[in-house]
């Protein structure tokens, strides 16, 4: 059974300032796996409980109840002596700070790293900025859209489909915090390593930067650069599969190997085109893509996504549907494994949230909990 | 020789995984000092030593990232006795990583609970498509997969578009999503002596990048797909600038942004429909329009960097050579000079973070040759001889 006491951070405990999703989202993977997480916040709230996407009706932030679900919440302006007094006695307890406090605004606040580190000197204080605490670019400031293109992802979307259809317009960035969530898991792995580290080498700081992690996670792209080929979006399509557009909807399709190709001319019903000696070689087969595709798009245009998926899937054919965010949610495979946890917002309605991206088998992970209202942990105190 | 300080220096991981995600996963740890040993065999090598023609990749790669770091050994596992030896070699590690299809561990005689038998406190990384459980967990997938089966690749693209597939960035975060995973189960074995066995849905990464749609699709909502649009910054998105395909990413958070904006470009507007946040959140195409127009006159390189010193967040979207140019990120160790005798000087990504401390992260060596370590892991960690390891190798056990 889950309890508090058998979660795998069980006893982990992290003292979070956080303005940006990246930094946020480190909080809420290491809260997710039983790290007791206290969210230091200003006086008006952090600016994240402002942040769309907002729920209908009430402008509660949807991306905060998701960020924040488990934390706890107290004030602590450090900017004032409570401030400050207040914030060395949570440190004090803490085995991980993760802050993302702009640099120029750091020493103000006594959040320099080298002071800490005299203080505390069995913390692990994670720095979390858009390109770090170190480099010529330190001080730069980023939202999402910046980081996803400063780190190289950016400027090769969209590929295939999406590109061919409208190959005049700008490049498309990956909906919502796709590069913030990368430098928060960066941000959180790291904290975990250097936690590890601390009963041989002390604590320490540590400068993650989100454009490093886009950068990391982009590895294959600069690879191919190495390899002499500069991607470009309108090029790095697969040569064959990709995005297709069915009777009903859109589906992905990608065979890499042989056994998948022949279940692919299986499920086209073994068309004379596919059954050209030639194309049992890959090679040829990636040479001849584009005709290879657009065969394949003339089928799938007359079958429905449903019917498509479930023979791909018999015949061993990589093939998925292209899941709206409502079909996630009610998703078979998703309440199987319990994906979703029940979640109180602060003004009490109910929501579900996803509670992480990986499961403990011997030990489930505690699913659901509430949304921090602001400061609730004096209001407790008081109480 | 000065030992290295890595954080996790004394680590040890048996590495099984395939493909891009799981390898990513253990290669993170590696560039984070723990050594991982990667098993392959000559009838079923890893992707990146044959031609990947569905990527254009007509020969075997040369350099590859995700196997940087790794020790590499033969194990046939069709085997009993190599399957025997795999279990030697996952009661000499810490970690045991895999990235099967669910059932194939298995039928090969090293699932969860058959290593458990050998090494009580194993920490296991199973990484798969759907996860371990459920009706789905048999598919098979890859990266453009798992982000339509999580629901990101719906939720990207232009709106009056089709959905976008997502590329090895997918992969790659399952594999630190997975490395992070890892970490914790590492932390709870310090703790309780226990073992674990990680259970990481690339799909479900996918599906938590979306995090913030799921809470509105749960309450009823319809989220729909914004395309390069925020809903509460405005201007906002990805613009011409006076070169071909160079363009400029623009984020404009609140009203000093945009007079800060205005003064950096030499322009200026009283138009009402941009006078406040509000008002430009009303006038979205208008403000595009008009900015569209501002910055399709301007380099911008220059203008990027006049935006940064005006404190707005702006940034050219830069392709990979930008990125090899950067002096930022190599002054950061995020990129790293790397070269072989068979390899000419080429950059890698290096470090994942500065660590201040334990301060020996990043890329210690290069991609291995098939069984290039097989002294060191069956002769001094599992103490095989000389003959025994002749004998197995014209058995074709390590083969």
């Amino acid at each position: 059974m889950p309890s508090v006491d058998n979660q795998p951070l069980a006893g982990c405990r992290v003292i979070e300032r956080s303005r940006s999703v990246a930094a946020a989202y480190a909080g809420k993977l290491l809260a997710a796996m039983g790290a007791r997480v206290v969210l230091l916040e200003p006086e008006e709230g952090s600016a994240l409980r402002r942040a769309p996407p907002w729920l209908e009706g009430s402008q509660e932030s949807a991306l905060f109840a998701y960020l924040s679900v488990g934390k706890r919440s107290s004030v602590c302006d450090l900017r004032t002596p409570q401030g400050q007094a207040d914030f060395v006695l949570e440190l004090g307890e803490a085995d991980i700070f993760i802050d993302d406090t702009p640099l120029d605004e750091r020493q103000a606040c006594g959040l320099e790293p080298e002071s800490l580190a005299r203080r505390f000197p069995e913390l692990v204080h994670v720095s979390v900025l858009p390109f770090g605490a170190s480099g010529p670019k330190a001080r730069w400031n980023a939202e999402e859209v910046n980081l996803l293109h400063a780190g190289g992802e950016g400027y090769l979307l969209p590929n295939g489909l999406s590109n061919e259809l409208f190959p005049d317009r700008p490049p498309l960035k990956i909906y919502g915090h796709f590069s913030e969530y990368q430098g928060g898991s960066s941000a959180a792995m790291c904290a975990l390593a250097a936690w590890w580290a601390v009963p041989a080498e002390g604590g320490q700081y540590v400068d993650v930067s989100v454009q490093d992690a886009v950068l990391a996670v982009g590895a294959f792209a600069l690879q191919r650069l190495g390899d002499g080929s500069l991607e470009h979006r309108t090029t790095r399509s697969f040569r064959y599969g990709g995005v297709f557009r069915t009777l009903d909807g859109y589906l992905e399709l990608l065979t890499l190997e042989d056994r998948q190709w022949l279940g692919l001319v299986e499920l086209l019903g073994r068309p004379a085109w596919a059954c050209e000696p030639a194309l049992a070689d890959p090679l040829e087969r990636s040479r001849r893509g584009d005709a290879i595709n657009q065969h394949i798009r003339d089928w799938m245009a007359r079958h429905p996504t449903e019917h498509i998926v479930a023979r791909a899937q018999q015949l061993g054919v990589p093939a998925a549907k292209y899941r709206t965010p409502e079909e996630v949610v009610r998703g078979e495979q998703e309440r199987a494994r319990g994906l979703f946890g029940p979640a109180t917002l602060a003004s009490g309605r109910e929501v579900e949230v996803l509670v992480a991206p990986f499961q403990f088998r011997c030990t489930p992970l505690l699913r659901g909990g509430a949304v921090p209202a602001l400061n609730e942990m004096s209001r407790e105190t008081t109480a | 020789m000065k030992p290295l300080r890595s954080p996790l220096a004394g680590i040890r991981v048996a590495d099984f995984t395939i493909h891009a995600a799981g390898p990513f996963c253990t290669h993170l740890l590696s560039q984070m000092g723990a050594e991982c040993i990667k098993i392959e065999s000559r009838t079923r090598p890893d992707a990146f030593r044959k031609p990947h023609a569905v990527y254009g990749r007509m020969q075997a790669a040369t350099f590859d990232q995700v196997s940087a770091n790794k020790l590499s050994v033969r194990l046939n596992l069709k085997l009993p006795e190599a399957v025997a030896l795999a279990k030697r070699l996952v009661a000499a590690s810490d970690v045991t990583a895999e990235s099967f299809r669910p059932g194939v561990m298995k039928r090969l005689g090293l699932d969860f609970e058959a290593l458990a038998r050998v090494k009580p406190d194993l920490v296991m990384l199973s990484l798969s498509s759907s996860g371990q459980s459920g009706p789905d967990s048999h598919f098979a997938g890859y990266a453009p997969l798992f982000g339509a089966w999580g629901g990101l690749g719906w939720m990207s693209g232009y709106s009056d578009g089709p959905p976008v597939e997502m590329r090895h960035v997918m992969d790659h975060s399952a594999g630190m999503h997975a490395a992070l995973a890892t970490l914790a189960a590492l932390h709870q074995r310090r703790r309780t002596g226990l073992a674990q066995h990680v259970d990481l849905a690339a799909r479900e990464v996918a599906s938590a990048m979306i995090g913030d749609a799921l809470v509105q699709a749960s309450a009823g909502e319809q989220p729909q797909r914004p395309g390069n649009a925020d809903a509460a910054m405005v201007p906002h998105g990805i613009y011409a600038s006076n070169r071909p395909d160079r363009w400029l990413t623009l984020a404009v958070r609140d009203q000093g942004d945009w007079l800060a904006l205005q003064g950096a470009l030499g322009r200026a507007t009283t138009d009402p429909r941009f006078a406040s946040a509000a008002a430009r959140r009303a006038h979205r195409e208008a403000v595009d329009e008009l900015v569209g127009a501002w910055l399709r006159e301007c380099d911008a390189d220059d203008t990027a960097r006049r935006l940064q010193a005006a404190g707005v967040c702006a940034h050219v979207s830069w392709n990979m050579q930008d990125i090899a140019d950067d002096p930022h990120l190599r002054a950061r160790g995020a990129l790293a000079e790397v070269s072989a005798p068979d390899i000419p000087a080429r950059l890698a990504v290096g470090a994942p973070a500065r660590f201040s401390v334990t301060s020996d992260v990043g890329i210690r060596r290069l991609t291995p040759t098939l069984g290039q370590d097989e002294d060191y892991v069956y002769g001094e960690l599992l103490g095989l001889s000389r003959a025994q390891r002749s004998d197995l190798e014209s058995r074709e056990v390590i083969f």
